[in-house]
């Protein structure tokens, strides 16, 4: 197709677009000129540039419409439902014929007699069809197409991206000012127009792909040059511009949901016609802004959840009527971010799902058996409306369509690692949410090691690391073969990688070797993933894997990394499943655990950790978590140490002689207890963690003193680690001259 | 008259049409993907993208060599993937008179995978299909 139409197409598609959403305004303010003048402009430049081309039935049906919408502009007709409703079907036929020609590159041999003459008809009312030259309109209408007299040029090809069109002032015709001015007021959506571009799909994607590549490259570079200091500098500014790029290619990809919600209106309108329903639809949140192509992808979930909304939740008028309701029901869409996901809920007012229908059809189709149904509580009975197979309509309409259930909802919006819930209340309606991930193809992952290879862990699911030497293998317990960790008193199931990816080989038991567990949380399936070794975390391009090795259901991608390795992305939901860790919350512990302990008073608890050869506790509740890192990340401000956690820096405690027992070896790993001292964190650095344990209050003897900065743990005495102790950072009142010497001889 | 690139394994030479062919690149280290299927040899980086690789060794049921393998990233129907295989050689003209059709002794996965032979001077050319190759098809026809 040459470039002359496909810009025809697109300009006319989103003509249409705005015109379907002016329709559905119109209908609540028929007299409103500026959402006629928008439909009119529409229809008009259809009309205009098909002459150009030679496509004479769109010309027709452009015309006939042209005709009606003259009228109503002349305020000699009113939009009425029937109106409005011919003006739709006009759109409907100009879409279609457009589709046609974007598929054959011709119109194709409709027939529009049938549509032209039922336009013809609407136009009765008023006295004779006016038919004004084209020309005359077009001086009232400063046309926003390159039509009428002009022959129409669109834009040369060569340009590429094609500006926009904002109301250009036409070469011929004379336009007022004050008429362009309401012209452009009066366009409801078009408010950056004028400083944006278009943008060939194709070509952003491009950009992304290039910019992953460079986020690899920059990697690479940065391991590469790690030692040398004089690169550092200029390792970190490449690191700053390369993810300042990559943020603002991202958002060049980034539209507002109102993309998607725009055509909601007509749907429910034309459902709630066929359904005999009254609803009024809501929108919020219309400018949040989502990944085109994850808007893309859940286009038809939305659609197919206000089907159903419209379909089995809101009931018809006078069965609303007779339960004391509004008789309109209302249909709300929200859009909003939560962190890095975006939530899009469709509620409305309806009759809410019937739990106790769902649980009958669930056991019907064999779903679930009558026991199990009898043990599900209500949320988990919601929850079967997406089990494939599963509909509840006693005779499937044609409106929610045949098969298309919430199975294919939650597999369409998983798909581009989403989720999607229910809600419902009987009696007072029903609520689908659909979480959706912002960020796309680059996410910070966690290196770790198993069988020999690297593997890319994502930090999403990430909450905490645990380092178990071989001489504390027995914090491993085992109940009936299934490896357990106590976490601060609850257990943990735990994984072993190495046994998960190579089943049939002989792996080396715990007490022979490091290990490190990665305590993982994935849709509720808490679990300790146990892995051979840890390395940096990276910031990750998921490239996708074939659907071949997709099919072993454990990894989600694969990635390049920084040492030029190639990576596999696990699944931290996926690897629950397969090793069958259960929704359950692990069971608590109840305190008072090992028979060792002498008499366990209802102690503070503390973390017990070693330094240097001697042991040392923490307060439990003051710790937030323990980091693992190289050597490499401790920073220095004058002589104190400090961690840069993305731009909040910790200072951290070196009272052991951590820290300086490991100099030289910028790999050697070095276990922070991250804690919460008054409003701010601190560091401690130390040798290993070795347990939780309750202490006890110990006293001077002679006196009831009791004697701080001690407890009793596990039968010994043992030191409290004062973390106010800890000093605190130079705040930023002092004099910068003095910060950047401070900062100089540490560079 | 067509082109074909040979390739070796062990003592037997194959040819791929050069038309599928991408590129070739020598001295392949795939990365290994646990339990995957036995035809896959692993996953390689190239250009920009991850590409799933056949061992053309295991596809046939040949016992594993250690040293070099070359890769022959080719194109399917089915999109892009690679193909592991001892040593490539030369690329070879061959005219359609030379062709015989696969005979009808061979097993059903070789049946499958051949497309056919060219008689060289001294030697049989067994042709690949690139189409049957794509690890997609492998693992739908459950071939391997």
């Amino acid at each position: 197709m040459d470039e002359l139409t496909r810009e025809f197409l697109i300009e006319n598609q989103e003509g249409l677009d705005r015109m379907e959403h002016c329709l559905t305004d119109l209908e609540e303010r028929p007299k409103d000129e500026g959402l006629i003048g928008e439909i009119f402009r529409a229809v008009h430049t259809i009309k205009g540039t098909t002459g150009f081309l030679g496509f004479k039935r769109l010309e027709h049906l452009a015309h006939a419409g042209e005709n009606l919408l003259g009228l109503l502009r002349d305020g000699r007709l009113t939009a009425d439902p029937p109106t409005v409703t011919g003006l739709l079907k006009l759109l409907d036929g100009l879409r279609s014929i457009l589709k046609t020609i974007e598929a054959d590159g011709s119109e194709g041999e409709g027939e529009d007699a049938v549509l032209i003459g039922y336009l013809e008809e609407l136009q009765a009312p008023a006295q004779a069809p006016v038919k004004h030259p084209a020309h005359a309109r077009a001086s009232t209408y400063a046309a926003s197409a390159p039509s009428v007299e002009a022959p129409p040029a669109p834009p040369p090809a060569k340009q590429g991206p094609h500006l926009a069109k904002p109301a250009e002032p036409l070469p011929a015709s004379m336009a007022p000012a004050e008429s362009l001015g309401e012209t452009l007021r009066s366009r409801p959506q078009v408010s950056a127009a004028e400083s944006t571009l278009r943008v060939d799909v194709t070509l952003l994607n491009r950009m992304m792909n290039l910019v992953g590549e460079l986020v690899l490259t920059r990697n690479q570079v940065l391991q590469a040059t790690s030692a040398d200091p004089n690169m550092t500098m200029l390792s970190r500014r490449l690191d700053m511009v390369t993810a300042d790029l990559r943020e603002n290619v991202m958002k060049a990809r980034m539209q507002p949901v109102s993309n998607i919600f725009s055509k909601i209106p007509r749907i429910v309108r034309d459902l709630s016609q066929a359904l005999n329903r009254r609803v009024r639809v809501q929108v919020e949140g219309q400018d949040t802004e989502l990944d085109k192509s994850l808007l893309e992808a859940i286009k038809d979930p939305l659609t197919h959840a206000v089907r159903n909304s419209l379909d089995h939740g809101i009931e018809p008028p006078d069965v609303r009527r007779a339960a004391g309701k509004d008789p309109e029901g209302t249909l709300k869409l929200k859009a909003s971010q939560e962190g890095s996901h975006v939530v899009i809920e469709v509620s409305d007012d309806g009759a809410g799902i019937n739990v106790e229908k769902v649980r009958q059809k669930a056991i019907e189709r064999g779903l679930i058996t009558t026991d199990r149904a009898a043990h599900l509580a209500e949320r988990e009975l919601l929850q079967l409306v997406f089990l494939p197979g599963f509909s509840t309509a006693a005779a499937v309409t044609n409106v929610s369509g045949r098969g298309v259930g919430m199975d294919v909802v939650r597999a369409n919006v998983e798909k581009i690692g989403g989720k999607v819930e229910i809600d419902s209340r009987t009696g007072k309606g029903t609520t689908l949410r659909m979480r959706i991930p912002l960020t796309l193809a680059i996410i910070p992952a966690l290196i770790v090691r198993s069988i020999n290879q690297s593997f890319a862990l994502p930090q999403g699911a990430l909450s905490e690391l645990v380092h178990i030497p071989p001489e504390e293998a027995s914090a491993i317990e085992w109940i009936e073969n299934a490896p357990l960790y106590r976490l601060r008193g609850k257990l943990l199931p735990l994984v072993f990688l190495d046994r998960l990816l190579m089943p049939g080989k002989e792996h080396k038991s715990v007490s022979e070797r490091d290990n490190f567990i990665a305590v993982l949380d994935a849709d509720g399936r808490r679990f300790g993933l146990v892995v051979d070794g840890l390395a940096d975390p990276e910031e990750i391009v998921v490239k996708p894997l074939s659907a071949v090795l997709k099919d072993i259901g454990l990894f989600s991608g694969a990635t390049v990394l920084g040492n030029a390795d190639l990576a596999l992305i696990l699944d931290p939901g996926l690897i629950a499943l397969k090793a069958g860790v259960s929704l359950h919350e692990e069971e608590a512990v109840n305190v008072g655990e090992s028979e060792t302990e002498a008499d366990e008073s209802k102690g503070m608890e503390f973390l017990l950790v070693e330094a240097a050869g001697r042991q040392a506790a923490v307060p439990l509740t003051d710790v937030l978590r323990i980091e693992q890192l190289p050597l490499s990340r401790i920073e220095y401000i004058g002589y104190r140490p400090v961690l840069n956690f993305e731009g909040q820096l910790l200072p951290v405690e070196d009272s052991g002689g951590v820290l300086a027992a490991a100099e030289g070896n910028p790999q050697a790993k070095i276990i922070v207890v991250v804690c919460r001292e008054g409003n701010r964190h601190v560091g401690i650095a130390v040798s290993h963690v070795l347990d939780v344990a309750a202490g006890s209050d110990l006293f001077e003897a002679g006196t009831d003193q009791r004697t701080g900065g001690v407890t009793l743990l596990k039968s010994r005495v043992t030191g409290v680690v004062d973390l106010s102790a800890v000093a605190p950072l130079p705040a930023s009142e002092q004099a910068p001259a003095e910060w950047s010497r401070i900062a100089e001889t540490v560079a | 008259m067509k082109e074909m690139c040979t390739v070796r394994l062990g003592t037997s030479m194959f040819g791929v049409p050069i038309t599928h062919i991408l590129e070739i690149v020598g001295a392949a280290r795939p990365q290994p993907v646990p339990l995957a299927p036995i035809f896959v040899g692993g996953l390689v980086h190239y250009r920009g993208d991850v590409l799933t690789t056949v061992s053309l060794r295991q596809l046939l049921d040949m016992p594993p060599k250690e040293g070099r393998q070359d890769l022959l990233v080719l194109e399917s129907a089915g999109g892009i993937f690679g193909l592991l295989v001892d040593s490539v050689s030369e690329v070879l003209t061959v005219s359609s008179t030379d062709y015989e059709p696969n005979p009808s002794i061979l097993d059903q996965r070789r049946k499958a995978l051949f497309a056919g032979a060219y008689k060289l001077k001294d030697s049989l050319l067994v042709m690949l299909d690139p189409d049957q190759l794509d690890p997609m098809r492998l693992s739908a026809s459950k071939v391997a």
